[in-house]
């Protein structure tokens, strides 16, 4: 922990100082070292120029540093309009120095790979951010790419009920989310109608994406109806200022016939699982560890373009959080990550304002190998995956050669940042005339799949079978109804979160009212 | 496509004024500005950094991030905080009779001079 004099302009930097030294002994790769030092050097100097004094605290983690700055006040009146470049309201002795420039709450957001801050006038402000520190580390932890904005949570617990691994918690009024349970798939980000919930690391504006090559899921392009095809997107989205459209399909067929080769591979176990889907990934390695040895060793098909398109200006189109995670070691090297549904709202304004380009007819695409042959047996939607892998993990799917599982309905048509029916955008995408044909490869995974916490309540074994004995007698008294009014997605959920300590037996309102209702 | 420090320094006839204590520093690019947060973005171990902001913070923050060497302008005299602060995290400082503009031209001039010169 770090203290921050306010006004003191002659020792800014101190605290980024002594962090520094920290992540280096820590082995801290260069570039992230780099990006926390922006960070923390703007956050100490906001907290020297804008407040009465604060602290900076520092948390190392497995390759993961979290630094919280908390400061005393006066708060921040207008948060939206802090974030934006160029507004500051810097006083004129700290202009002279060169700070001031309302740069820095941008910066220290672009620097980070999470970004939270809580302010209000009078009380103080609290900015968090996350880095990681190595390339792996990203994946090592829960993919968790949402940033969630409390003041806006209406406590309505639809995200509790839309997440599939029971992953969330709505509790002291806001959405927390479970890292360890959490693959990514963003189905709280969908089923969330105020907007607490939100991608995080993503551009908040489509400025760094002009000039660049996107890389866009195929859904994005047939969001839009049937008078405004593929085609007519792509023009949209030209107008927009985007020198070049790469489509995700090319690497997703590119992947599907390398996992066909592994799948033909002497002595290979069947299925071969298709690392297509990150959140799937992710969610082999939390739930179902004794599958990893299945999954066929690529990248994803969006870390696979992205890769081909090293060297240029490249921007991606992100559909999910897990999309999100598997690109954060790549961040350096890409414009920005924008999501999907940012994209889709410009889009909508240039077709209001008139739109450009024509109609464009249905194109046959060319015959996709093994996407409906019988060697692949496709499964999509968070649930149906769960249950697929369950049958593999039961031996009961030796006799497919390559399963193939989508975190969304429809695969990526399904994005939880579009809105579009995912059957019919599913339909309607027919391949675009207009986009690049980039030569597309499945490349490699460099770091192996490695199984995480998951489930598991208790890195003992026996002290996990003690706690399990415990859950149930629990559940036993709980009543079963799954309301939901506790925090908890379920009774069961509530009673693992008793026994972890992170709720209390109090917590269940229905057994309170029969208490008293017995007295 | 480098150039070493010296010869920049030479390009401005500027004066170096806190001692390269690791030999010749090779420089790739250039960049000027008066924002901190600027600065902090474009600074790197190969850049020189061009700033009106002679100031201790500005040298701690450059060496904040591997940066090497600073050049102020204006035939700037540096206050004692700032050389000190140089001469702890070895960072080069030089100052250039020149205000930004005239500076950025000749260093310009230099690196392009250098990088046609230099077959890589």
């Amino acid at each position: 922990m770090y203290r921050i004099i306010a006004g003191d302009y002659e020792r800014v930097g101190a605290a980024s100082s002594e962090l520094k030294g920290m992540l280096k002994r820590a082995g801290a790769e260069p570039t992230a070292v780099r990006r926390a030092m922006i960070a923390a050097y703007e956050a100490e100097a906001n907290v020297a120029i804008h407040s009465h004094g604060g602290e900076m605290r520092v948390t190392l983690d497995e390759g993961v540093l979290d630094v919280e700055v908390v400061d005393a006040g006066p708060g921040i009146p207008d948060i939206e309009a802090a974030m934006r470049e160029g507004y500051s309201t810097a006083p004129a002795a700290a202009r002279e120095l060169g700070f001031g420039a309302g740069m820095g709450l941008p910066n220290i957001k672009r620097n980070s790979d999470r970004f939270e801050l809580e302010s209000a006038p009078g009380s103080g402000t609290r900015l968090s951010f996350r880095i990681y520190l190595a390339p792996q580390a990203a994946g090592c932890r829960a993919p968790v790419w949402l940033r969630v904005a409390a003041s806006r949570c209406t406590g309505c617990l639809r995200c509790l009920r839309a997440c599939p691994t029971e992953a969330l918690r709505v509790r002291g009024g806001r959405p927390q989310v479970l890292e360890h349970l959490c693959f990514g798939c963003g189905a709280c980000l969908a089923a969330c109608p105020a907007g607490a919930l939100t991608l995080e690391g993503v551009e908040e504006t489509l400025d760094r994406v002009a000039g660049t090559t996107l890389i866009v899921p195929a859904a994005l392009l047939s969001q839009f109806g049937a008078r405004f095809g593929p085609g007519r997107v792509l023009a949209t989205l030209a107008a927009l200022g985007v020198a070049e459209v790469w489509v995700q399909e090319h690497w997703e067929q590119a992947l599907r016939e390398a996992v066909a080769a592994v799948a033909r591979e002497e002595g290979r176990p069947w299925p071969v699982l298709s690392p297509v889907c990150p959140a799937v990934v992710s969610l082999v390695e939390m739930r179902f560890p004794s599958l990893i040895r299945h999954l066929a060793p690529f990248a994803s098909p969006v870390e696979a373009a992205v890769s081909e398109a090293a060297g240029r200006d490249a921007a991606v189109a992100v559909g999910c959080p897990a999309q999100c995670s598997v690109l954060a070691a790549s961040r350096g090297r890409l414009r920005g990550i924008v999501a999907s549904s940012l994209l889709v709202q410009a889009v909508r304004r240039q077709a209001a304002e008139g739109g450009r380009g024509d109609a464009s007819p249905r194109v046959p695409r060319p015959e996709a190998v093994g996407e409906r042959g019988e060697d692949v047996l496709r499964v999509t939607g968070a649930r149906r995956v769960i249950a697929a892998l369950e049958e593999a993990e039961n031996g009961l799917l030796a006799d497919v050669p390559v399963l193939e599982l989508l975190a969304c309905e429809e695969g990526c048509f399904g994005s939880p940042l579009l809105r579009g029916e995912p059957a019919v955008a599913r339909w309607r995408w027919a391949g675009a005339s207009g986009a690049a044909r980039p030569a597309a490869r499945a490349i490699r995974r460099e770091r192996a799949f490695a199984a995480r916490r998951g489930l598991r309540l208790d890195e003992d074994m026996a002290r996990a079978i003690a706690k399990l004995a415990e859950m149930d007698r629990l559940l036993r008294e709980l009543p079963g109804r799954d309301c939901g009014l506790c925090g908890a997605p379920t009774c069961r959920a509530l009673a693992e979160d008793i026994v972890l300590g992170r709720a209390d037996a109090a917590a269940c309102l229905q057994r309170r009212l029969d208490k008293e209702d017995k007295r | 496509m480098c150039v070493t420090l010296d010869c920049l320094a030479k390009a401005l006839g500027a004066r170096i004024l806190t001692a390269d204590g690791s030999g010749p520093r090779a420089i790739e690019r250039v960049y000027a500005g008066d924002r901190m947060s600027d600065l902090l973005n474009h600074t790197s171990p190969t850049a020189l950094i061009v700033t009106n902001l002679a100031t201790a913070q500005l040298v701690r923050a450059v060496a904040l991030l591997d940066g090497s060497a600073v050049c102020l302008l204006n035939a700037i005299v540096p206050g004692p905080e700032l050389l000190r602060a140089a001469a702890n995290s070895g960072t080069v400082l030089m100052v250039s009779p020149f205000d930004m503009f005239e500076t950025c031209g000749r260093l310009y001039d230099c690196l392009r001079r250098e990088r046609s010169a230099s077959p890589s």
